[in-house]
């Protein structure tokens, strides 16, 4: 029965099996034909004894008062929750046309399952099991080192402790003795000492090598368990711009990593960004790094990285150029006449870009400035913006920028601007929050973030701005059909396309930033926001968690997408042909987009739309 | 001793197994269709003339429970007598050739398994009348011969046509079915196995039973004997 071999394992989660498994799979299957609306198995009826698989032909799965939840095509299973629990359904399954199935007995299911991790965690009972495995999977296949790999197991030898009372010299006796770059300082909680600490802050100090530990040492050391993941290793020295990470087991240093024990082959690795950003000295150099930049996202996505944490890899990054950019305006311009704030918007503001996009920023400057200090904030933001532009940044389309005079303003209009959006809750103010809310300083010795947020924070007691801001994100409905299909579109000669990001991530992005001001939370990052929302009660632990898988599988998708158009030499967009996706993304697609739709619902119930005019 | 007419007219005295399989009592035609259990068989002959082609390959599978049972299934090849070996142009279709079929066990073998297999169970073939002539020359040497009631998918075909017609479901224009397997599978939508596979052709015109039993039952011909009525051999 090679045919029904060969069907198998064109869908998920036998393509990922063995094939003399899969054989095995086939030659255990019974065929059943079941004509269009005969029910297969009943909401609280006798439990499933099979795994079902459709062939040909789609079924209907329906909760109480049939309402359809979901319509299954060939290749699709059903009968595995119940299978599993050895619980009745849930759903009552009933052929939408005449439909073939192939069954696996449940003894088999469970025989597979036991064996084949693979295939169990396909199985999982909930959905929002499944889409973690699935963004699980995506990762374990590219690259295990990172994902997979603990930190303990990178130890390369027991850590070696000095006292806090000990010299410096002593400290520097033995690390050549033991020739390695760094001691833990023996304390609680523990501190850490390394050769570059030798260098910057005694010998360059010009003090003696009598200095003791304690006074040139940092304490407390950054550190992370010893059984956290290599990516996370990595990610926590790229933020803390170090070298040298302890790992602690039970409060106790046990071993020390540094980036080149988690990257020793990697060149792109983001952990070189920093030192190339210190050696610029031109705009070309610069120009240089921002390329760096998106080869690193390149060999991160590669590398099997979530694409939250690559936004996190490149807000660092990009925050990191910022700096330099505005130091160096500074540097060129005189130092500034007062204390201002620039913040940059929008996805950078979420931690959310991944590509280099448009630019979206603002400056908030003292309410004290003179006319001179306005004159000066213009020139600055026209030197960074320009620069950004050399950089690989274009200008943003809707000039939301610091050049812009109205994105340029002293702190107290921008108060005005954030309660005036809250309070008048019309058409333009729910463009701009969803720019402006997501906003994150980046330079500059005004508080002005901290300030703004206690205004943002209390967007939750207008309910009439909440309830306009709920019916704004829910404009976008997923896009599904009344079978629960994908519904997809056309543009022009394409037919069958979806967007990724309108129809996709943009909506998860817009009901997190609902939940987030629900919560009061400052969070901007569409994630933290749920997760904020979870743990204030607003958002319940399925719906949220159901989200954020979401939100990760279409981010990834659409990143893909990207990355293979630019590999084409194609200007990126968002539009993918979905019959053209394999069967794997397909259902992942679908399964999102159902999650969301889900969401979307409570929304309007819990955020009183109809109560608008 | 046996005068010339007499031993023209007796049958040959059966062998074992051939008793073994006349011992099992005949389903009950009052059961549901489902309850009853079936064997579906293709075979693959070396042409299409009984009294000088030779019965090559034997494919089955088993429906129980309305199901087709892919862990029932059974195909064996069977030694054709040396001199009605394959002609080329047969092998065209079946792709097996005298050196495989000489290694293959002897007919005696095979039919001995074959009625073991089918012992107690309604038999279902696609265009019976040649299948069912084969295995009936075979079987003559050991005094046996198929048990009825036998099932044709081909004449299901018709006869759900026909009643798609009185029904008034189909126009009366619409050209009767191709008995053909092929033809008549992907009407209904279902998938179709390697051709010219005597296991596959059987998994395939399986298939086709039970949604042509399915579709029947519908129709008010729930039991063993409504499916004879409209397709028995």
């Amino acid at each position: 029965m090679d045919e029904i071999a060969r069907f198998l394992r064109s869908y998920p989660p036998f393509d990922r099996l063995p094939d003399h498994v899969v054989h095995q799979i086939a030659g255990e299957l019974q065929i059943e034909f079941v004509r269009a609306g005969q029910t297969i198995l009943t909401r609280g009826g006798e439990p499933a004894q099979f795994l079902y698989i459709v062939c040909k032909g789609s079924v209907d799965l329906l909760r109480s008062g049939d309402q359809v939840v979901d319509t299954l095509g060939p290749g699709e299973a059903f009968g595995h929750p119940s299978l599993i629990r050895g619980q009745p359904p849930l759903v009552t399954v009933r052929a939408h046309t005449d439909t073939l199935l192939y069954l696996l007995p449940g003894a088999i299911f469970h025989r597979l399952r036991a064996e084949q991790p693979q295939f169990a965690a396909f199985f999982a009972a909930s959905v929002i099991e499944r889409l973690g495995y699935a963004i699980q999977s995506r990762q374990a296949e590219s690259n295990p080192a990172l994902f997979q790999t603990r930190l303990r197991d990178l130890i390369a030898r027991p850590p070696v402790f000095i006292s806090a009372d000990a010299t410096v010299g002593d400290a520097a006796r033995l690390m050549r003795a033991e020739r390695i770059s760094s001691l833990i300082v023996d304390q609680q909680p523990p501190g850490i000492i390394t050769d570059r600490d030798l260098r910057n802050r005694v010998l360059a100090e010009g003090l003696p090598d009598t200095t003791l530990v304690r006074q040139v040492m940092s304490a407390p050391a950054t550190s992370i368990s010893a059984d956290a993941l290599a990516f996370e290793g990595l990610l926590l020295m790229l933020e803390r711009g170090i070298h040298h990470l302890p790992l602690v087991d039970h409060d106790r240093v046990i071993g020390l990593v540094t980036h080149t024990d988690i990257l020793r082959r990697q060149s792109n690795s983001p952990l070189f960004l920093p030192r190339l950003l210190q050696r610029a000295t031109s705009l070309a150099d610069l120009r240089r790094y921002t390329d760096q930049v998106a080869d690193a996202v390149n060999t991160l996505m590669a590398a099997g990285a979530r694409v939250s944490d690559i936004g996190r890899v490149v807000a660092v990054a990009h925050d990191a150029l910022l700096q330099r950019l505005l130091h160096d305006a500074e540097a060129e311009l005189g130092p500034p006449p007062v204390p201002y704030a620039w913040l940059v918007l929008g996805s950078e503001g979420r931690y959310e870009q991944t590509l280099r996009t448009d630019q979206d920023n603002a400056l908030v400057y003292d309410d004290e400035a003179s006319p001179e200090a306005v004159r000066y904030f213009e020139r600055l933001a026209e030197l960074v913006v320009g620069w950004l532009v050399e950089c690989g940044f274009p200008r943003c389309p809707g000039n939301v920028m610091a050049s812009n005079p109205e994105w340029r303003q002293p702190l107290s209009v921008w108060q005005r601007y954030f309660r005036r959006w809250i309070e008048v809750p019309d058409e333009e103010s729910l463009l701009r929050t969803a720019i402006f809310f997501d906003y994150r300083q980046v330079y500059g010795a005004l508080p002005a973030e901290p300030i703004l947020r206690t205004i943002t924070q209390h967007a939750a007691e207008h309910r009439i701005f909440m309830a306009r801001l709920a019916r704004a994100a829910l404009r976008q409905p997923a896009p599904l059909t009344f079978f629960r299909q994908v519904a997809l579109e056309r543009r022009g000669e394409q037919r069958d396309l979806l967007d990724l990001k309108l129809r996709g991530t943009a909506m998860v992005v817009d009901i997190a930033r609902l939940f987030g001001l629900e919560a009061r939370s400052n969070e901007t990052n569409t994630i933290a926001r749920l997760r904020a929302a979870m743990a204030a009660g607003v958002l319940s632990r399925e719906d949220g968690d159901n989200l954020i898988s979401a939100f990760e599988l279409l981010s990834t998708l659409r990143l893909q997408h990207q990355q293979q158009q630019i590999a084409q030499g194609l200007p990126p967009d968002n539009l993918v042909n979905f019959h053209q996706l394999g069967p794997r993304e397909r259902r992942e697609i679908k399964e999102s987009l159902q999650a969301i739709a889900s969401v979307q619902r409570g929304v309007a119930l819990m955020f009183q739309t109809d109560r608008l005019a | 001793m046996l005068s010339f007419w007499s031993r023209l007219f007796q049958r040959t005295p059966p062998a074992d197994f051939v008793r073994a399989y006349e011992a099992f009592p005949e389903p009950d035609r009052r059961l549901p269709w489902r309850e009853v259990p079936y064997t579906v068989i293709d075979v693959e002959t070396t042409g299409l003339d009984p009294r000088h082609d030779a019965l090559i390959a034997i494919g089955a599978v088993n429906v129980e429970n309305g199901r087709v049972l892919l862990k029932q299934t059974w195909y064996s090849l069977i030694r054709p007598p040396p001199d009605r070996e394959p002609s080329v142009e047969s092998i065209r279709v079946h792709h097996l050739t005298p050196e495989e079929l000489r290694d293959a066990p002897p007919p005696e073998a095979v039919l001995a398994e074959l009625l073991q297999r089918i012992a107690g169970r309604v038999l279902v073939v696609h265009v019976a009348e040649i299948d069912v002539r084969f295995i009936n020359a075979a079987l003559k040497p050991f005094g046996g011969r198929l048990r009825r009631p036998i099932l044709d998918t081909a004449r299901l075909a018709m006869t759900l046509h026909l009643n798609a017609q009185w029904l008034g479901e189909q126009s009366r224009d619409m050209p009767a079915p191709a008995i053909e397997l092929r033809g008549l599978v992907n009407a209904l939508g279902l998938p179709i196995y390697a051709q010219h596979n005597a296991l596959n052709d059987a998994v395939t015109t399986a298939q086709l039973f039970i949604a042509q039993a399915t579709l029947l039952a519908d129709q008010g011909r729930n039991n063993l004997a409504g499916l004879i009525r409209a397709g028995g051999v």
